[in-house]
């Protein structure tokens, strides 16, 4: 078995991702109560304000506590003076390798949710293919993004 | 040596132009005649109309066209290609030397009375920009060798200019001298013929057929429904589909046409470290690969043609844009049993043996098993809704079984040295070559079951155009697929260096 990468992404990036989940969830609430309206109006039968109701709490249930902690607990990321090994996903684990000599450059972004907790993405581009790792701690990210650079720049390769 | 004197495009330039925009304003035009028509209302402006907005088109494109054409001008400089063009705003671009990584010559059917071609310039930079770098529309062939000749040279001094100061014997530049083009495949007249007959269009066809059959199914229930007016129904059903029959047949003709033309005098032939393609009866073609610029080397089986030991063999190119240039028809048609010679002729370092590497039983059922979610509410559904002839549904579940263990024994993989080899079938066999400096990432994929079952997905992206390939055996051994993340690892091969190195 072949190990796992040993960085964990930061714990304020489950925060962010249980905020996504919650701005979601109400998203879905409102949806739910409007249905809820309708029902009322039309005099629907009573199951429709059951299955609305079940819906939002399965909704809250799955994005705002399970799939974001199963996310948060499967992040790993390492990066190697040669490589960069990424494992990801909630469903089908991947496990991503990216060679430095492939890389052609690193991008950091951050949209107004993670400012405010001071986090980062960060993407990394290679040729043909993007990979990003979602939520790091600003100043990591920052470190992160010129040690990826600087190792990067040894590539001699014409692609 | 360096004259700056400006060249200018052949005049055809400027009907070549009015054409393409008149292909482009084809649908809008014809709506508008349609939608005016021929009305007599008595005046004669507004009966003619349509067509004097349609004349009145037609010397505007050319009067632009003659402008254009004027407009451009191109030169070399500095070692550079420049060109200046543009109707309102001139635009100005300069291409170094260095950059141009081929030029594709075109010769279409106004080309070549007149001798000329049309030229595209290639670069490096082709990830950026979708289209090719610069086009000179049409221009004669003398002055296409002067631009080559320029290229060359420029090169060749660039190169003289290193070397000296290098210090590096110039035995090199002495190799680079001899320019020699060496044919090294040919798509000879049969195999021609059934390229153009076997391509794309008997999907078509097939799909026809289909079509046509379903409508005789479908005739049963409803002249059951209908008694009396059945037979009308039953008449117009039959002549429809014969019509669409009839349509489709005509649109094959047309593309076994179109493929003969397009690949009519199909050759490959390698000069110094191009891959030089020439083609086209009508429209002659020639596209230039330099040979570091090929990604991976992929054979496609398709399995209509895999029947008849026939395959075809594609390269990826890092250059090119989204749609030709990216996936290259190497071998657009050519006997399984004799790739190997023509193959090895360009790629000699390529191991085109057989991927041995199997997938195991293990694996087998993951190939299908996940259709079942979308199978089975469907048949529920349709057996449901269509109650006795829903029940046919049921069909589905062995076809797609047998397509998953089809699938299942396609599969293979291999790694030799610095190559990774990766067999799979989506529809078509496909087996990609691939070296390890050209992937750009290598990914291994396992879902819940995967894990319990200790296998995985692996799949592996190379350049293609502006875009990737993605190369995936799936449901391998989780131990290969590590085995290939760790020969693909630069770290844990560095690590085997040093022991061997050690030892």
């Amino acid at each position: 078995m072949r190990e796992q990468p040993v960085n964990q992404i930061s714990e304020k990036g489950l925060r962010v991702w249980r905020l996504y989940g919650i701005m979601q969830t109400v998203l879905i609430l409102l949806l739910a109560i409007g249905t809820g309206v309708l029902v009322y109006i039309f005099d629907g039968p009573w199951w429709i304000y059951a299955i609305a109701a079940g819906a939002v709490l399965l909704y809250a249930y799955l994005f705002i506590y399970l799939f974001p902690k199963i996310k948060w607990l499967r992040w790993r990321y390492e990066v190697r003076e040669s490589e960069i090994e990424l494992q990801y996903g909630i469903f089908i684990v991947k496990r991503t390798l990216i060679p430095m000599v492939r890389v052609q450059h690193v991008d950091t972004s951050q949209g107004p949710i993670l400012r405010k907790y001071n986090l980062a993405g960060i993407s990394i581009s290679t040729a043909a293919t993007n990979h990003m790792i979602p939520a790091l701690v600003m100043e990591e990210a920052d470190e992160l993004r010129s040690r990826i650079s600087t190792l990067a720049r040894v590539a001699e390769d014409d692609v | 040596m360096m004259s700056n004197t400006r060249y200018k495009l052949h005049w055809v330039t400027a009907i070549i132009s009015v054409l393409k925009t008149l292909k482009e304003m084809i649908i809008p035009l014809v709506v508008l005649v349609f939608a005016n028509g021929l009305n007599d209302t008595g005046k004669w402006y507004l009966d003619y109309l349509t067509f004097i907005i349609f004349g009145l088109l037609i010397v505007t494109f050319l009067i632009t066209g003659l402008i254009k054409w004027k407009r451009f001008v191109y030169w070399f400089e500095d070692e550079e290609l420049r060109i200046e063009y543009g109707l309102f705003v001139k635009k100005k671009r300069y291409i170094p030397f260095d950059r141009i990584q081929s030029l594709d010559y075109t010769e279409g059917i106004l080309h070549r009375p007149l001798n000329l071609v049309k030229v595209k310039v290639e670069t490096a930079g082709g990830s950026a920009s979708l289209k090719a770098e610069a086009e000179l529309t049409a221009i004669t062939k003398e002055e296409a060798d002067r631009i080559e000749m320029e290229i060359a040279e420029a090169k060749k001094r660039r190169q003289s200019h290193l070397h000296t100061a290098d210090e590096q014997p110039t035995e090199l530049l002495e190799v680079e001298e001899k320019v020699q083009a060496k044919p090294v495949f040919s798509l000879a007249g049969k195999d021609l013929l059934i390229l153009a007959t076997t391509s794309g269009g008997i999907g078509l066809i097939l799909s026809g057929a289909a079509i046509f059959v379903s409508q005789f199914a479908d005739l049963l229930p409803l002249g059951w429904m209908y008694e009396e007016i059945s037979g009308f129904i039953k008449y117009g059903f039959l002549l429809i589909a014969l019509i669409i029959f009839l349509v489709l047949l005509v649109v094959w003709g047309i593309s076994v046409a179109m493929t003969f033309f397009a690949y009519y005098g199909f050759t490959v032939m390698l000069e110094n470290d191009d891959i030089v393609i020439t083609r086209g009866l009508i429209e002659k073609k020639r596209a230039t690969v330099p040979l570091n610029r090929v990604q991976s080397v992929r054979i496609v089986e398709n399995p209509f043609r895999q029947l008849f030991g026939y395959a075809n063999v594609v390269i990826d190119n890092a250059g090119g844009g989204l749609g030709e240039g990216a996936v290259i028809n190497l071998f657009p048609l050519v006997k399984k049993k004799e790739i190997d010679g023509p193959l090895k002729e360009i790629f000699p370092d390529l191991i085109t043996k057989d991927p041995s590497g199997k997938i195991p039983n293990r694996g087998k059922r993951h190939y299908y098993r996940i259709d079942y979610l979308w199978m089975l509410p469907a048949i529920a559904a349709l057996t449901y809704f269509f109650f006795p002839y829903g029940l046919f549904s049921f069909l589905i579940i062995p076809v797609v079984v047998l397509f998953g263990l089809w699938q299942h024994r396609s599969a293979a993989y291999e790694i030799a040295d610095n190559q990774l080899t990766l067999r799979f079938r989506r529809f078509s066999l496909q087996t990609a070559y691939m070296t390890k400096k050209r992937i750009q990432s290598i990914e291994m994929k396992q879902n819940y079951f995967h894990r319990k079952n200790s296998v995985a997905t692996i799949s592996a992206r190379v350049k293609s155009g502006v875009g990737a390939f993605d190369a995936q055996v799936r449901h391998m051994e989780e131990k290969e697929a590590e085995r290939i993340l760790e020969w693909y690892e630069p770290s844990s091969s560095e690590r085997k260096g040093e022991e061997s190195g050690m030892v």
